[in-house]
């Protein structure tokens, strides 16, 4: 009858999409059920996107270089939107799904308890960062990108508390700013080029009349700052601290993919419109991206050497490892960006643990956990106890020296110091720039040593105040076996990326080849059917 | 058994063992001490194995591909050094395994101790074996790692964890300034294969990356071996437990260094840089750290810094760059493992017995402890350089070397005399060493009376000194030819005559070494006094220059310097923020224009009557949305009516410039979001022109006003100036035509924006919905918990006088004012009521094909619903009406989803539409498109979130705060 | 003409959007992004270009593209404008929220100190 092979690359969105709304369906009090939907919903995904993963890994469908592209409504790009799945975005999914899934086992110990509708919000986020994933659409990039930013205010007030609501208005206010900034940059460069769809865009690029180009040109600026603002970049990033560091810890970790989703969409937009193809066009901005980003490691090291607890420490790592990837891709090196590509997945699962592990060490610290209770005697039905907010379930003994090992892990992922997954991938990136030379190299190359010193300097302090500097009568660190489990199976993926690093490095040199070469893109979007 | 099984065993079983020993209980002291043995045992006996299976010279390879895309792979590589200094890590491994066995106190958790020792052992194994330049910086690093955490072993005590963190930080900094190095080093040879890397020295020599490579290369090996000025760390490293010290600081982690200088000697030595800096280095820790050493009151103080300065000896012998001191400086380094460990053992005795390390309360042990102060005092002659101990040969070698290199470079002149002066304060260290601890009176001020240890604990001791003892004797037979293959696997075969004999006859060299033992001796006898003595236990003319001291200050200057820069580069407030983001907009877009340049083409103003009308619109538009701006600070409910006023301008300005499905939307929400910010008004604090701020605050925000309103004006024009530039040209033919040609044809709309919404780009559509789903959730979440602040918990002023009034009067019940004046509204609403619902029906069903749609209905009907609230409240509407919002979010969510899949079934991509046209009575024909029932899901959830959202902010006012009823009546 | 009207329109209420969005009280920020996102469904409006009198409603059989101003941008603009909405909703809601919890309508959640 029908395919359904044909259709998989939609199962990532459309899949959580489903669930979550069922699940609104359902009274909230039957936590077991939403609880297992949702697990199943993110296995299920992880296996779509593995799936999909490695058939960009033999080269997708056709074999070779090529994508996988799916048509909605059947309409024949560039007129309807399209799904592409290429090496990039499987791989990024593929991570998306990893992450969330850890992230919603940590929170099955206590967090999804800490307010209504937690599975249907996180379901959303992850449907929201999928489709921004795939999607081969600038205005669907749009949509999709405030579907993940409206569940990710859903769960960076998940909890409530003073110090959640006070930074959810920052995060919210500079997010409506970002998307006010995107719908400007997507209809100024649709009013010069009269289309949405990127691959389309991108041909069309190099035959931009010069009168034009200065719009199309501000076009792309405008949207560029919209994504970098999403990535945290110095200095429209300082928002990203605060908020993750007041999220609940889930929220947080799942949050470190949100900031990699405006890395991939710079990355995916920089190379197919402004490759060596694009003519008059070609390498626009690439030279603020290297500055930027090479500010924003400055930044991010400094803060994270300057803060004094865990989780304000992991954001600033999460914005030292946007600030990584975009100045190594505004160097404009293909080797160099497979390392940053290798290096961003690892980075990531290693400051989504971090997260994880700064909520577990600093809990009982937390001041907002009363302030959350409601003063209404409420006529809404309230399934929540406060109470419950403290109780992770299951508790696992002496877990003071498995925290310790997890600490460590994390602290050499973040610092890229041997022997994880951190450490090949600044070791590439260090070995791509070193053979080109250029005084631009060797500046990162500098600059990526010192912030690694300065990671381990910062995390080794904050870890020795945490685990070590504890006294005797200190209460014994409380760990859910969830938790532990959450935290692990992230720990496990960094090291399965360390031991599995050289096929990794292939695929993402295959990756970083693919991206400097569009034309293979835009064939497969815009090469057959449709109506 | 084969070469590679020994070579993987001898590497990886350190770290099996590591595994194996943390996961063992608690107080298993001896069953981790016996596993640790045994491990160590078996690999010095695989590493036995492996010794005849190479020739002088040879190397035994086993390759494990890793990384092959950057040319790195696990190479496990043996030759005569690496076996040497492998076996020095096992050996005294096991030694220091025995001896710890007996030293930790069983309340310690001692597997973990030898589970980190073990995994040390492992990476001290991984740098000596590596055949790639990278895996050795991978073990290099590892063994700072737990150097860190063996340092750090009793964390609760403050010193172990500055100790642990200081050494850490120097040996990684060294650490990554090598992987650097080593990079450099693979760029210039094009691999990074160590065989590779040796036979290639004058491509490395002649390459202009030399330098810097060497420098790289140097701070590694000269911080891991404590060299000055980086020397500062292994004192402070003292707060390990003794075993540790007695293993790392004797024949391993430092030695890593040194093994880094032997091994690339090679390659890199024999150039000037290298002489002045490799052999300047070592000339000033000799010195300095026999110096430092003389004066430390603490016996593992003045091993530490003796450390320190015969490492700085071997790296002098290594910097001078003739042959001859590369074998004197590999056959020192053997030395120096076994009378330092014995050493810091026997010290480590003396504390464990007497109860303390200090040598001012320490005295006469000898008749407590004979056996162990005639181990410690050999040990000490040795390290003295004293003849017939093995200390002496390689002393007698450096010496010779001095001599020899006087004429081979201009600064060379004085090094004999330095050499001599150097030694001769290592007898006056050793001396005092013994003399303090073992001699003079009885101890008084101990807490108990020492005696000698368990008999085992003394065995380690026994056979490191039996070792100085037969390797001081009979050298030739003993380290001979273990030295030569050492040294040949470095110099090659041509090796420079060398010979290990106690008696070179009667030559310059002995002549210095008695001069030593003379002037130490002497020394002591003058000066010891004084110095045992002196209070502070540090060097005289020793104030400042303390690294330790240094390294302090510079990383609290770091973590205040970095606190500073954040927030002078950082923001944590929102206004700045914002700032930032609109400014790197405005700089983004302006320096993008100025790249391409920015071409507008006016034309010229036709002056027609509907265009001044339009004008004149605007001119209204414009000075609402001016005037909004300006009172929304103080007139909150005059700034949203103003702002409704610019949005009336937009929505006819859509009507104008032929867009009806906006101006219908626009409208519709307009109405919801006025309502929406009416209800919210209630809860925000009332603010007064009268309220003054502070001069300073007021002097501030009038200039932060003055900047804010450059920054809103320059991005009004360039949005002018964009939007005019681009309306004013041609437009491209584009992806619109499809739409305009395939509406009708293929999608069965007329209403081509209606058909772009829920056929070509229906996927927008489903993401915008979902946007609303998710909003409607979080409101409600938010909502459920919402707390007023106290000054909006009473009801409004108003409300309050009628209420008031209504009690004054017994014939009125409270409330009854309200009701009264409601009384019209409410019944035109109620009857108003059906028709919004008819008009909603409407505008959905011919969505397809005029204006209207999904959306438009969905808001109108939820319109309906408000206007229920506001005439009747919630009370009255909710008996009537079952709104359960949440539910008709997911419904909607669901239907709209199912509606895309629907064409699955088919084997169509999500979302295919299907249409046919029915004619049913009275509504006429009506399209029957899928993309309907799509549309059939917007409405519901539209409904939904739009009348959550509103009920839930309404439904506020209702609830009863918990503890406050009593103040005033329950507001309505 | 016409585009000049617009065009300035949509300066003036950027302009006044971006001065409210820089203030330090939430209702001013909010009123300034409702400006904001009116100026910028103009903006995009404005993007497919001006024409009176042509609404995009296919007449009969007709389906001369000349005849029909662009319908693309439009159908941007609805969108737009459902999850402006949607998200001005969200963010008075947290104003309130955070109104309520920290007792201050200043945009950090505290009045700021002298």
């Amino acid at each position: 009858m029908t395919d359904w092979h044909a259709h998989l690359i939609i199962g990532p969105i459309v899949l959580p999409m489903i669930i979550a709304s069922a699940m609104l369906l359902v009274d909230e009090r039957r936590r077991i059920l939403k609880a297992s939907l949702s697990l199943a919903a993110m296995a299920a995904i992880l296996v779509m996107a593995l799936i999909l993963l490695h058939e960009s890994a033999n080269g997708a469908v056709g074999g070779g270089d090529t994508a996988r592209v799916y048509r909605l409504g059947s309409w024949a790009a560039p007129y309807g939107v399209v799904l592409v799945a290429d090496r990039l975005s499987t791989i990024m999914v593929a991570l998306t799904s990893v992450l969330g899934g850890c992230a919603l086992i940590f929170a099955l110990a206590r967090w999804d308890r800490a307010g209504p509708r937690f599975h249907a919000l996180f379901l959303l986020l992850i449907m929201g960062v999928n489709g921004a994933l795939l999607t081969g659409d600038l205005f669907n990039l749009f949509v999709f990108f405030e579907v993940m930013l409206a569940a990710s205010y859903g769960l960076a007030l998940h909890g409530s508390g003073e110090a959640r609501v006070r930074a959810g208005v920052i995060y919210i206010a500079v997010n409506l700013t970002a998307s006010l900034l995107f719908l400007i940059g997507v209809s100024l460069i649709y009013g010069v080029t009269s289309t949405l769809n990127m691959a389309d865009l991108a041909t069309r690029v190099p035959t931009i009349v010069a009168g034009d180009l200065g719009l199309f040109h501000i076009g792309a600026a405008v949207l560029g700052t919209a994504f970098l603002i999403k990535c945290a970049m110095w200095p429209v990033g300082f928002w990203l601290t605060s908020t993750y560091s007041a999220a609940s810890a889930p929220a947080a970790a799942v949050f470190a993919i949100l900031s990699k989703v405006g890395v991939y969409v710079i990355i995916r937009l920089s190379l197919l419109l402004f490759g060596a193809g694009a003519g008059a066009s070609a390498g626009f901005g690439l030279t603020w991206l290297m500055f930027g980003g090479l500010a924003t490691i400055a930044f991010g090291t400094f803060g994270l050497i300057a803060s004094r607890d865990l989780s304000r420490a992991a954001g600033f790592g999460v914005m030292i490892s946007s600030g990584t990837v975009l100045a190594i891709l505004g160097v404009g090196d293909t080797a160099a960006l497979s390392g940053a590509l290798f290096y961003l997945i690892g980075s990531t699962l290693a400051c989504a643990a971090l997260f994880l592990l700064a909520e577990i060490l600093q809990r009982g610290r937390e001041a907002d956990v009363g302030e959350a209770r409601a003063v209404f005697d409420d006529e809404y039905r309230d399934p929540f106890d406060d109470e419950e907010r403290n109780e992770p379930g299951l508790v696992i003994p002496a877990a003071v020296a498995a925290l310790g090992g997890a600490f460590l892990i994390c602290t050499l992922m973040v610092a890229g110091m041997p022997p994880l997954a951190g450490f090949v991938g600044k070791l590439s990136m260090i070995d791509a720039l070193v053979n080109v030379g250029g005084p631009a190299q060797w500046m990162l190359v500098a600059v990526l040593s010192v912030s690694s010193l300065g990671a381990l300097i910062g995390l080794t302090r904050l870890g020795v105040g945490a685990i070590w500097t504890r006294d005797e009568d200190a209460p014994a660190f409380v760990v859910g076996a969830a938790e532990l489990t959450a935290v692990a199976a992230l720990l496990g993926a960094c090291v399965f990326l360390a031991i599995f690093a050289g096929s990794a490095l292939i695929y993402t040199d295959h990756t970083a080849a693919w991206l400097a070469e569009p034309q293979g893109y835009i064939n497969a979007v815009l090469g057959g059917g449709g109506r | 058994m084969s070469i590679s099984f020994l070579l993987v065993v001898i590497l990886v079983l350190p770290f099996l063992g590591a595994v194996v020993a943390s996961g063992l209980p608690r107080h298993a002291r001896t069953s981790a001490a016996i596993l640790s043995w045994v491990v160590a045992l078996i690999s010095l006996g695989c590493l036995a194995a492996l010794w005849p299976m190479f020739q002088d010279g040879e190397t035994l390879r086993y390759e494990i591909p890793w990384l092959p895309s950057l040319g790195v792979n696990l190479v496990l590589r043996l030759d005569g050094l690496s076996w040497l200094f492998s076996a020095l890590i096992l050996g005294i491994g096991a030694l220091v395994v025995l001896y710890a066995r007996y030293y930790m106190s069983p309340k310690d958790p001692v597997p973990r101790f030898f589970s980190f020792l073990l995994a040390f052992m492992g990476a001290m194994q991984g740098v000596v074996l590596s055949g790639n330049l990278i895996q050795l910086v991978v073990f290099w690093e590892l063994t700072s790692l737990f150097s860190f955490l063996l340092i750090g072993y009793w964390h609760q005590n403050s010193a172990a964890r500055e100790g642990s963190r200081m050494a850490l930080t120097v040996t990684a900094t060294g650490g990554i300034a090598l992987l650097v190095g080593m990079i450099l080093i693979g760029r210039i040879v094009g691999s990074y294969d160590l065989d590779v890397v040796l036979a290639s020295r004058d491509a490395i020599q002649a390459s202009p990356l030399y330098l810097p490579a060497l420098i790289l290369l140097l701070l590694g090996a000269m911080t891991k071996s404590a060299q000055f000025p980086f020397h500062f760390w292994l004192p402070r490293a003292m707060a390990a437990p003794t075993p540790v010290s007695a293993y790392l600081h004797s024949a391993t982690m430092v030695k890593a260094g040194i093994f880094l200088l032997i091994r690339f000697w090679p390659v890199f030595a024999g150039t000037e840089s290298w002489y002045l800096i490799v052999g300047g280095m070592g000339l000033a820790t000799l010195l300095l750290g026999a110096w430092c050493a003389i004066f430390q009151h603490d016996l593992k103080g003045l091993l530490a810094y003796s450390t320190i300065s015969h490492l700085g000896l071997i790296v002098l012998l290594l910097g001078l760059g003739s042959p001859l001191g590369c074998i004197a400086a590999i056959f020192h380094t053997v030395n120096h493992a076994t009378f330092k460990a014995s050493l810091f053992m026997a010290a480590g005795i003396i504390d464990h017995e007497a109860g303390t390390r200090d040598m001012r309360k320490l005295s006469g042990l000898f008749r407590f402890m004979p056996f162990t102060a005639t181990l410690a005092m050999v040990a000490a002659a040795a390290m003295a350089g004293v003849p017939l101990l093995n200390g002496f040969l390689s002393k007698e070698m450096f010496l010779a070397e001095a001599v020899a290199s006087v004429n081979t470079h201009g600064l060379n002149l004085l090094l004999p005399a330095l050499a001599t002066l150097a030694s001769a304060f290592s007898v006056l260290y050793s001396l005092r060493f013994i003399h303090t601890t073992f001699f003079g009176p009885p101890p008084t001020k101990l807490d108990r009376v020492p005696h000698e240890p368990v008999a085992w604990m003394r065995r380690p001791v026994e056979v490191l000194v039996a070792l100085c003892l037969v390797v001081g004797i009979f050298p030739a037979v003993t380290v001979g030819p273990f030295l030569k293959s050492a040294a040949v696997s470095v110099l090659g075969f041509d090796l420079p005559y060398y010979s290990l004999a106690l008696w070179h006859g009667f030559n310059l060299p002995l002549v210095l070494s008695l001069i030593a033992l003379a002037g130490g001796v002497g020394l002591y006898v003058v000066f010891g006094k004084r110095i045992n003595a002196n209070p502070r236990g540090g060097p005289w003319g020793w104030k400042r220059l303390n690294g330790g001291w240094l390294f302090e200050r510079a990383m609290t200057g770091l973590f205040k310097g970095s606190e500073a820069l954040v927030h002078l580069f950082g923001a944590t407030r929102q206004q700045p923020q914002l700032r930032a983001i609109v400014l790197v907009a405005l700089l983004a877009g302006g320096l993008s224009a100025i790249g391409a340049g920015l071409i507008i083409t006016p034309i010229m103003p036709t002056l027609t009557l509907s265009n001044w009308a339009f004008a004149g619109l605007w001119l209204i538009g414009a000075s609402c949305a001016v005037a909004a701006a300006w009172q929304a600070k103080y007139h909150r409910l005059a700034a949203v009516v103003l702002m409704g006023g610019a949005g009336l301008a937009s929505c006819l300005s859509f009507v104008w410039l032929s867009a009806p499905d906006l101006a219908v939307t626009q409208l519709l929400v307009e109405v919801v979001t006025t309502v929406l910010l009416l209800l919210g008004l209630r809860w925000l604090p009332k603010r007064l022109e009268t309220i003054r701020l502070p001069q300073a605050m007021e002097r501030r925000s009038r200039r932060r006003r003055r900047i804010d309103l450059i920054i809103a004006a320059a991005v009004g024009t360039s949005l002018a100036a964009i939007s005019y530039a681009v309306m004013t040209r041609p437009s491209v033919e584009g992806i619109s035509r499809f739409f305009v040609e395939h509406a009708y044809k293929d999608a069965g709309g007329r209403n081509i924006v209606n058909v772009i919404l829920v056929d070509f780009r229906a996927f927008d559509t489903f993401g915008e919905i979902t946007v609303l789903g998710i909003v409607g959730l979080t409101v409600f979440a938010l909502l459920r918990r919402f707390r007023p602040a106290d000054d909006t918990l009473s009801g409004p002023s108003q409300q309050r006088a009628q209420n008031a009034s209504d009690r004054d009067h017994e014939t009125r019940s409270e409330g009854d004012t309200l009701k009264e004046t409601m009384l019209i509204p409410r019944v035109v609403m109620r009857w108003i009521f059906p028709f919004i619902i008819l008009l909603a029906v409407h505008l959905f069903l011919r969505g397809h094909d005029l204006p209207g749609g999904g959306f438009a209905a969905g808001v109108a009907l939820s319109i309906a619903f408000i206007l229920q609230y506001m005439a009747s409240g919630a009370r009255w509407v909710e008996e009537r009406l079952a709104i359960r919002p949440i539910f008709w979010i997911g419904a909607g969510l669901v239907i709209a989803a199912l509606s895309g899949i629907g064409s699955w079934l088919f084997g169509y991509p999500f979302l295919t539409s299907w249409f046919q046209y029915a004619d049913l009575p009275i509504l006429g024909r009506v399209p029957l498109a899928s993309a309907v029932l799509f549309d059939l899901g917007v409405v519901v959830l539209v409904v939904g979130a739009t009348v959550l959202t509103l009920v839930a902010l309404a439904h506020q006012s209702l609830r009863k705060p918990k503890q406050r009823d009593a103040e005033e009546g329950e507001p309505s | 003409m016409m585009e000049l009207v617009l065009a300035l329109a949509i300066g003036v209420l950027a302009a006044s959007g971006v001065w409210l969005l820089l203030r330090p009280r939430t209702f001013q920020v909010i009123m300034g992004l409702s400006l904001l996102s009116y100026a910028v469904n103009i903006f995009i409006f404005a993007m497919g270009r001006l024409k009176s009198g042509a609404p995009p409603v296919l007449a009969g059989e007709v389906s001369d593209p000349a005849r029909y101003t662009d319908p693309t941008p439009q159908a941007l603009v609805l969108t737009a404008i459902v999850i402006s909405f949607a998200l001005t909703a969200l963010f008075l809601v947290v104003i309130l929220a955070a109104r309520g919890i920290t007792g201050s309508d200043h945009v950090d959640g505290k009045e700021p100190d002298a």
